[in-house]
């Protein structure tokens, strides 16, 4: 008897143990930990990244940025100015409860009222002038003007429940503030695990600064996860990162620093897997016509578009790459990267010739060269300090003298907000998968009312590109769209309006025994990693 | 008659000739003197002495980056500890970087000296009030610790030699002000300066011309100590990334950017700048160490 029961408690103690190592476990360590689980509060790779693990959105985004039904099973626009999306009707809450067309109108009312977001959601929602729900599983949003760029905004918001907020009555959309809601989650709510979304993953903890803990939705609407419980542990530090994958206390790392990559390849127990991100690494140049900052001159030289193309060329992106990136890049000849939408294959990269760039700047009156301050942040982008200094030798070697000024992130942008840079290195994702994201943001004339140029800190305008812009985003057609892109993006590079260096290739590092898919956004998904076969 | 006629053997010894017998007896502290002058030596010549400028960014060529110790280069001629990814020459760039180092070491030691020396012995001989407010500051300051105060400072300074200057001046005064007025204070109530006060010398004679040259060998020992700290200090602060520019890289910064390639097997980015400071900051030390059991009379046998 008392042996009977000895040998089941340790039976029933070996089964427990041995249970999580049995079970589909994975730990996966990350570069930078999201500042919080809510969808709406942070506009950031890592927030965005993590928050797809509870929430869905209404239309999702594939691997390649393409746009894939989520909580809308399909979408059309009826008019150039209504969008009807017919909701799933086989998707539920983790806590049970179905989710209706008035879920998805309650997170978009809560998308603005996000108190002390740091970067809000609110352009996403900026197109929609009104919300309609014919039925349960059908949402009407209406546009003022034409807007082909709104399923492509619905995919950047995740859903909540209504159940989760205080909603008395019928909810109704207003652009100014919904009409029939009392009250939203909070922020520490969500991040608390208090608000159920709808997707792969359920909630089990989240400890700022160690760990963050989901276990699998066995009630998922979609493709059921591999894996029973995950972990994602923030090890910013590069070479701790790498030492934990190789210590085996993780199974699975973000961005392995790139002089890393060889011996991890190299490694029988390791795999590396690599695509080709959304991110663009460039040159910006200041083209004001007046004195600028970075360069002791009565004139900027670099308001003469010869004098731009020069510094361009002058640049051996090939050599970089095989020198700086450890392979980790594609040299760029424009600002959207290979295959996305909008991409010009007719724009190659410029090619390395520094004796071209010499001739041009002789033409341009500086056969001498000049002096210059390249700005660059020294912790944002794979090896940005380190480019920034190889483009620095180039530049000097063509003649134009070059002193790099690296700084950490905060201070960099600060000051390229103040315009204290003629010159700067810095980088551009496309969050949205297409090109009309850079074109708006970095190279049209800068009318931040309209969201243009709201990143170009260099007094390039260029009109025609400007014309052709906004002519693309009020078109709905597809095909049409394309061309347009296309367009605006050769105008940028005609007068180097912008100077692209090279589209980050994101690496991935797990054991042997994972594969994971390459995403274009960037992201680290455990829903993308799977058991090798 | 004799003793007149014959003048005693007997050489008069310097205090100077004095601290260099006592010195020299011990041959680890003679040993450190002249690593540190060989050292120093090497530094200020690396113009000469380096293959390569490495603060030319045209003479860099990146093609040549990440090279093994040893590896030739286009013409021949071996890059003798390897290259860095830039393509810079490891041996010159520690050569300059240690231009650079040592520069600021010594010249920010040399500064804090002058400015510590005068509010200390300004505290010490004017009492009070005055004593009261500067002695405070200077309690206020060592209150914080130095990588603190320096890592404020060039976060709103900037980049640059001259800053980092600036920021280790401001960090070390406070040391000399205080030891200086701790010996200022025993000897202002000695002989020679009631002499002097009684004589009506004016007070800056008093001060700088008889109170000063007491006061100065434990200030002597703090000073050595503190060029190693400085340097120690300066690579630290450059190794944050707030420290000198990228582009002119001294130790710290050489071995910060050697750091990321640790776990690749590119030992020799940071390794052998990290030997050259090692051995740089103990050789100053093992100097200092023995000045100060020299100086101290309570250390005599």
């Amino acid at each position: 008897m008392q042996h009977g029961l000895i040998a089941t408690t340790a039976l029933v103690t070996g089964l427990l143990v041995a249970a999580p190592a049995s079970a589909a476990d994975l730990k996966i360590g990350l570069a930078a930990e999201p500042s919080a689980l809510d969808p709406h509060y942070h506009n950031l790779i890592p927030n965005n990244s993590m928050f797809t693990h509870l929430f869905d959105s209404l239309v999702e985004q594939d691997a390649n940025q393409h746009l894939i039904p989520g909580l809308a099973s399909s979408w059309k626009a009826i008019d150039p100015l209504t969008w009807e999306f017919k909701l799933r009707k086989d998707a539920a809450f983790h806590d049970g409860t179905p989710f209706t067309a008035k879920d998805a109108v309650f997170s978009l009312c809560r998308v603005p009222k996000v108190p002390n977001s740091p970067s809000a959601f609110t352009i996403y929602m900026k197109a929609v002038a009104a919300v309609e729900t014919p039925d349960d599983h059908t949402l009407i949003l209406k546009t003022a003007t034409p807007y082909p760029m709104l399923p492509t905004d619905m995919s950047t918001l995740g859903i909540l429940p209504a159940k989760s907020g205080k909603v008395a009555g019928p909810i109704v959309f207003k652009k100014t503030g919904c009409e029939g809601i009392e009250a939203y989650p909070s922020t520490e709510d969500i991040n608390a695990g208090k608000v159920p979304g709808t997707g792969p993953f359920v909630f089990k903890e989240f400890v700022k600064g160690d760990r963050i803990v989901f276990t699998r939705n066995p009630n998922f609407w979609g493709a059921k996860s591999a894996w029973d419980t995950v972990t994602f542990k923030p090890i910013p530090a590069d070479g701790p990162r790498v030492a934990a994958l190789l210590a085996g206390d993780v199974d699975f790392i973000e961005n392995p620093p790139s002089q890393d990559l060889p011996k991890l390849r190299k490694d029988a127990k390791l795999r590396v897997v690599d695509g080709l991100s959304n991110r663009t690494i460039y040159v910006a140049l200041d083209s004001a016509d007046a004195p600028t900052p970075g360069i002791k001159l009565p004139k900027n030289p670099l308001h003469d578009a010869r004098v731009r193309k020069a510094l361009s060329l002058a640049i051996d992106r090939k050599a970089i790459r095989a020198k700086i990136m450890g392979g980790q890049s594609e040299p760029a000849g424009q600002i959207i990267s290979t295959g996305l939408y909008g991409y010009n294959p007719a724009l190659k990269p410029d090619s390395f010739d520094p004796k071209g760039a010499k001739k041009l700047l002789a033409e341009a009156g500086y056969p001498n060269g000049f002096e210059i301050v390249l700005g660059s942040p020294n912790d944002r982008y794979m090896n940005d300090e380190k480019i920034a200094q190889a483009i620095a030798q180039y530049w000097t070697r063509a003649g134009v003298k070059t002193r790099v000024d690296a700084t950490t992130k905060s201070v960099f942008f600060s000051r390229r907000g103040k315009r204290e840079f003629s010159a700067y290195l810095a980088g551009w994702g496309a969050g949205t998968g297409e090109a009309s994201s850079p074109l708006k943001s970095l190279v049209a004339c800068r009318k931040p009312e309209i969201g243009y140029g709201t990143t170009n800190y260099t007094n390039y305008c260029n009109p025609k590109l400007d014309a052709t812009l906004t002519e693309a985003l009020a078109t709905i057609d597809d095909k049409k769209r394309e061309g347009l892109l296309q367009q605006a993006l050769a105008e940028a590079q005609s007068d180097t309006g912008i100077v692209p260096i090279h589209y980050e290739k994101t690496p991935w590092a797990m054991k042997k025994s994972l594969t994971y898919t390459p995403r274009v956004d960037q992201y680290t998904v455990a829903m993308e990693v799977k058991p090798a076969k | 008659m004799s003793a007149t006629a014959s003048p005693s053997p007997v050489a008069v010894e310097t205090p100077l000739h004095r601290l260099a017998r006592k010195f020299a007896a011990n041959r680890v502290a003679l040993g450190g003197l002249i690593v540190f002058a060989a050292i120093a030596l090497v530094a200020i010549a690396a113009p000469l002495a380096a293959p390569q400028n490495p603060y030319d960014l045209a003479s860099l060529d990146i093609m040549d980056g990440s090279l093994e110790p040893g590896t030739p280069n286009a013409d021949g001629r071996p890059y003798l500890l390897g290259t860095d990814e830039q393509g810079r020459d490891m041996l010159s760039a520690i050569l300059y970087g240690l231009r650079i180092s040592i520069g600021v070491g010594v010249g920010s030691t040399v500064l804090a000296l002058s400015i510590g020396l005068a509010m200390g012995l300004f505290a010490a001989y004017s009492g009070g009030w005055r004593d009261t407010l500067v002695m405070r500051l200077v309690d206020l300051q060592l209150g914080f610790p130095p990588i603190l105060i320096a890592l404020i400072l060039l976060a709103i300074l900037g980049r640059g030699v001259d800053k980092v200057i600036i920021a280790l001046v401001a960090v070390q005064w406070a040391y000399y002000a205080r030891t200086v007025r701790g010996s200022a204070l025993v000897e202002r109530r000695k002989e020679y300066i009631e002499a002097a006060r009684c004589l009506a010398l004016p007070y800056t004679r008093i001060v700088f011309g008889h109170l000063m040259p007491n006061c100065l060998p434990p200030l002597i020992v703090v000073a050595t100590m503190q060029v190693a700290h400085a340097i120690a200090l300066e690579a630290t602060l450059s190794f944050l990334g707030v420290g000198v520019p990228v582009t002119e890289p001294s130790l710290g910064m050489l071995i910060a950017n050697g750091f990321d390639f640790m776990m690749s097997g590119k030992y020799w980015v940071s390794f052998f700048p990290g030997i050259t400071l090692l051995v740089t900051v103990v050789s100053i030390n093992l100097v200092g160490d023995h000045l100060r059991d020299i100086l101290n009379p309570r250390l005599q046998k």
